[in-house]
């Protein structure tokens, strides 16, 4: 087991410089996000802050879908919860997630999955201030599955988020 | 159990589970629902939307607490001022537009109140939203809106609450509404499932019992099957052998282990029968067709284990079962019964056999015994003629009353032969009975007065006078019963009485009833009196001799009439018989004209052709016809006959039937069919004993008439007066008339009796004639007084019937008789046969058309 321990940690150690040589940037705009805890990758002062533009420039989802809090169907574009923990190597299994008014609800890692929730910005097409529960807002795809259709998700679907504690 | 038998079961099974299905499904609906009900109750959303409540007034609180810090501060922190009005914003916007609080928002109080807290938002966000200074300036008065709007946001959470809480109380409720009916529903199902579990379980207690029987009744089918001693051989349709018995096994030598699954054709049919039982399955299986299933029993073979091929009798018949149709075969081997009914059979052909040959042998035998015997009759005749002493006179009659005797006697077993032989055929005739009985009477007075007995006889009743019979049966009867009432009668008195007797429904019967004041019989004597060769036992039965067959024949013959004859007696008072036969009345025939005569002396010589095998009959035959006149020529059989009928002209054949090298019927027929001279001469048949389609047979053949053996002279002078001189002119004999008879006197009484009534008399009168002859022939041992009153009472029948000659002669015997006269006595009896030779023809001659000649 030993022997073959070595190779793998070579490996991991050369597969993981890249990731610090894209270290994030610091924010230049208004910080709307600030994520803490168990990260690989940080920006200021051990966490990672995000200015709109930084979370912009990540890969961005866009899907339609109606939620309970709205009327009618409507287009949120945002980045998904699964890139953002990649892009931060986030390895925790819990995510302490804070809005403005300091509400905070706690979303499994595991829900951070490829079609899942993201961290939405736009609301068809605009972005949204915070009396329309921006800047940023926690969608789940509700009409994708009956599963997001449930009060649990609609517990996690946080808006007016400002803050994520990765818990370990 | 057939499909048909089951599906009531089924039904009533689906309908219970179609019941529970319903049951379990709406349980199912309703429990869907109570979880739904419980999860919209414990709902995070319902609390999350009190919370959202409470948030707002929190919310609310906050922004406006900060009011009032800033208001004193000099540095006043209006960023987190603009956001905590920006966070209570964002919540009545959530209130205001948010899809789950649709219900809360129809609430009059909640919505009045969103609609104010609105209005303040709408004033109050343009202030939020201006610069930090104008802001800082505008804070008193934004206090002042805040404690304005307080009350209202106070309200809004609390209506909210109500609105829940009564919310909560109305969801309760419904579960409870709902929870009950699912208790219901339960319950019903669960109704249900105990129902169907009770019917389940009697449903398998059923199948158990069932089960029980079904194995029950096979078990005692096995026993049946296995006791049977028929075998029993179960099959598929394919022929495969299911199921094989004890019998089976012992029958066809095959143990049920080896049969089972064997094919049964290749097993049990013989190889002779295999193709057509393979046919036979074949037609079964594609055509359905049965040739033997179900259609009884049935005779065939079967071969057993050793390849014996034996009979048997089988039935087949055919059962559906769930493996298909099924073949169930009962056999019996029936190859003792069918070797017993062959044993039987044989044995019943062997007595057959025996029966026929005693009853062949008596009938030849008779005939046999008749045809020398008729040789020796006619040669005494013959002898008659001949110069004679009057010692050999009287040792001829002897003889011949002796050989007559014998002759009846052989005729009697003749007749028991053929009734016995289902021979005995019915001759019937135009015939009057009073006539008969009247003639029997006439013919019997003699022996009667001889007893001292009185005979009479009379109809009780009116008289049947035509019928039409049997004549010569009936006479036989009446004769032997009557005769024997005389015999067994002494100084008494002998009564016949006839009467007829009509029923509405069948003919009128006959009854004759004979009574006399006889010795009688006993019981013992009564019961076998109809049986053969039964003779009494006393001495004086021995005395009056007999055969014993007299009754039996007499019994014979009323049966083959159709009728029956009884006795009572009483021993030593007397005996009545009572003779019954249906009859067929008639008119009375309409009167014969004038017959032709027979006249010996008018005979003119005929060219006669005798065939006839055997030489004394032949040459009896011959001497009666020579010493009449005429001319014969003498043929030892058939074959001669007809080289003789081609050339040569003759008046008459008579023609025996049973010859060597050809028979009479052959010749017969080669004569009529050649062109011969004498092809149509007429052919007379001589056979001893024929039956009457024999007879019809011999006329078919071309023959014209039939002469029954014994020949008699009168027989074969009738024959040749009826055949040859039939064609020539009747007057050219008539006027030759013969000095020995007075035909005048005939004719008259032809005219005024009729034929019919007189050829009895004249029969009678011959038999009478005879007798006396045979009487006076040994007159030495008879006083003369009794031999002129006899000779008196014949000459009185001779002169009234026209016998002139025979009368003188016989009176002549009277007139010496009572003088005492012994020479001219002798001399006048040995002058009568003489004269009664040439007279009897004559006498007789009137029966040429007897009806049964």
């Amino acid at each position: 087991m030993y022997r073959s321990l070595f190779p793998a940690l070579a490996v991991v150690v050369a597969t993981a410089l890249p990731a610090w040589a894209q270290s994030l940037a610091e924010p230049e705009g208004e910080v709307i996000l600030t994520v803490s805890g168990a990260l690989d990758v940080t920006n200021v002062g051990g966490t990672a802050q995000f200015d709109l533009e930084m979370l912009e420039a990540l890969d961005a989802t866009t899907f339609e879908t109606s939620t309970i809090w709205t009327e009618g169907t409507h287009s949120f574009t945002g980045v998904s919860l699964d890139t953002l923990l990649e892009r931060l190597g986030v390895e925790g299994e819990t995510l302490r997630a804070t809005a403005i008014n300091d509400y905070a609800v706690d979303i499994p890692v595991s829900d951070a999955v490829e079609g899942g929730p993201i961290l939405a910005y736009r609301m068809d097409g605009e972005t949204m201030s915070v009396r329309d529960k921006g800047p940023l807002w926690v969608i789940y795809p509700y009409d994708a599955s009956s599963d997001y259709r449930s009060e649990v998700t609609y517990s996690r679907s946080i808006w007016q988020l400002d803050r994520i504690e990765v818990m370990q | 159990m057939s499909n048909l038998k089951a599906s009531p079961v089924r039904l009533r099974l689906l309908i219970t589970l179609l019941l529970g299905a319903v049951a379990l499904g709406v349980t199912l609906y309703l429990s869907t629902a109570v979880v739904r009900d419980l999860r919209l109750l414990n709902s995070a959303r319902s609390d999350n939307v009190q919370w959202t409540l409470s948030q707002a007034e929190v919310e609310f609180l906050e922004y406006d607490l900060h009011l009032n810090t800033s208001l004193g501060n000099l540095d006043p922190d209006l960023r987190t001022l603009r956001r905590e009005f920006d966070i209570f914003y964002s919540r009545i916007n959530t209130l205001r537009q948010a899809s789950i609080y649709s219900a809360l928002r129809d609430v009059p109080e909640f919505s009045r109140n969103l609609r104010i807290v609105q209005t303040f938002l709408d004033r109050t966000v343009d202030t939020i939203d201006a610069s930090d200074t104008a802001l800082t300036g505008a804070l008193p008065e934004l206090i002042e809106r805040a404690e304005a709007v307080r009350p209202n946001v106070r309200q809004l959470a609390n209506s909210g609450l109500n609105y829940f809480a009564e919310d909560s109380d109305r969801r309760r409720s419904n579960i409870a509404v709902t929870l009950m009916q699912m208790a219901a529903v339960v319950t019903v199902l669960l109704v249900t499932l105990l129902l169907l579990a009770l019917y389940l379980a009697y449903l398998n207690a059923q199948n158990v019992r069932r089960r029980a029987e079904i194995v029950q009744a096979s078990e005692r089918m096995k026993i049946v099957t296995g006791t049977a001693l028929d075998a029993v051989v179960v099959s598929d349709a394919e022929g495969r052998i299911l199921d094989f018995n004890a019998a089976a096994e012992q029958i066809f030598g095959y143990s049920a282990a080896e049969a089972i699954g064997a094919d049964l054709g290749g097993l049990i049919v013989p190889d002779h029968h295999r193709a057509a039982h393979a046919a036979g399955m074949e037609r079964m299986r594609v055509h359905g067709e049965k040739r033997v299933v179900g259609k009884g029993r049935i005779k065939l073979e079967a071969k057993r284990a050793t390849g014996e091929v034996f009979p048997v009798e089988f039935a087949i018949q055919s059962a559906q079962t769930d493996e298909g149709e099924i073949f169930i075969a009962f056999l019996r081997d029936i190859s003792h019964r069918v070797k017993a009914e062959a044993d039987l059979v044989a044995a019943r052909d062997q007595a057959l056999a025996g029966e026929k040959a005693k009853t062949d042998f008596l009938a030849t035998m008779s005939h046999e015994i008749r045809t020398p015997l008729n040789g020796l009759l006619g040669n005494l005749s013959l002898l008659r003629d001949t110069k004679l002493s009057a010692r050999q006179a009287r040792y001829i009659n002897n003889m011949d009353t002796s050989g007559k005797l014998l002759m009846n006697h052989i005729s009697d077993v003749l007749d028991i032969t053929k009734y016995d032989a289902g021979k005995l055929h019915l001759r019937p005739v135009q015939m009057n009975i009073s006539t008969l009985l009247q003639d029997i009477i006439d013919n019997q007075s003699g022996a009667a007065s001889a007893n001292d007995t009185t005979l009479d006889w009379g109809w009780i009743g009116p008289p049947a006078d035509w019928i039409h019979a049997d004549r010569d049966r009936i006479q036989h009867i009446l004769m032997n019963v009557i005769g024997n009432a005389v015999k067994f009668t002494q100084a008494g008195r002998v009564s016949v009485q006839a009467e007829v007797l009509s029923a509405p429904d069948s003919a009128p019967e006959l009854h004759v009833t004979v009574s006399d004041t006889g010795i009688g019989m006993d019981d013992t004597l009564q019961s076998q009196i109809f049986d053969d060769f039964l003779t009494g036992d006393s001495s004086y039965d021995r005395e009056v001799g007999g055969t014993g067959l007299g009754l039996g024949i007499a019994r014979r013959f009323v049966q083959a009439l159709g009728g029956g004859i009884d006795v009572e007696s009483t021993l030593g008072e007397g005996s009545t018989f009572l003779i019954r036969f249906p009859i067929t009345p008639i008119a009375a025939p309409a009167a014969t004209g004038p017959h032709r005569r027979l006249r010996s002396g008018e005979l003119r010589p005929s060219r006669v052709l005798l065939v006839e095998d055997n030489e004394i009959n032949r040459v009896v035959a011959r001497e009666m016809l020579v010493a009449a006149g005429h001319r014969v020529t003498e043929a030892a059989n058939g074959k001669v006959a007809v080289d003789l009928a081609q050339n040569k002209t003759f008046d008459l054949i008579l023609m025996d039937i049973s010859m060597p090298v050809m028979d009479g019927r052959t010749a017969t027929r080669q004569i009529r069919d050649g062109n011969g001279v004498s092809a149509r001469t007429p052919i007379v048949a001589l056979t001893a004993n024929a039956m009457a389609e024999e007879q019809q047979a011999f006329l078919s053949d071309g023959m014209n008439d039939i002469l029954t053996k014994p020949l008699t002279r009168d027989g074969l002078m009738q024959v040749i007066a009826n055949h040859v001189h039939r064609d020539t002119d009747p007057p050219a004999f008539a006027k030759d008339a013969s000095k020995a008879v007075a035909g005048a006197y005939l004719d008259d009484l032809r005219e005024t009796l009729g034929v019919e009534a007189l050829r009895p008399l004249l029969d009678r009168f011959v038999t009478e004639v005879n007798d006396t002859l045979a009487f006076l022939a040994d007159h030495h041992s008879h006083a003369p007084a009794e031999i002129a009153a006899r000779a008196h009472r014949i000459a009185g029948s001779a002169a009234t019937l026209g016998a002139v000659e025979l009368r003188a002669g016989l009176i002549a015997v009277e007139t010496a008789a009572n003088a005492g006269d012994e020479k001219g006595m002798a001399k006048a009896i040995a002058a009568l046969p003489a004269i009664w030779f040439v007279t009897r023809p004559q006498m007789r001659a009137d029966r040429d058309d007897a009806p049964d000649a």
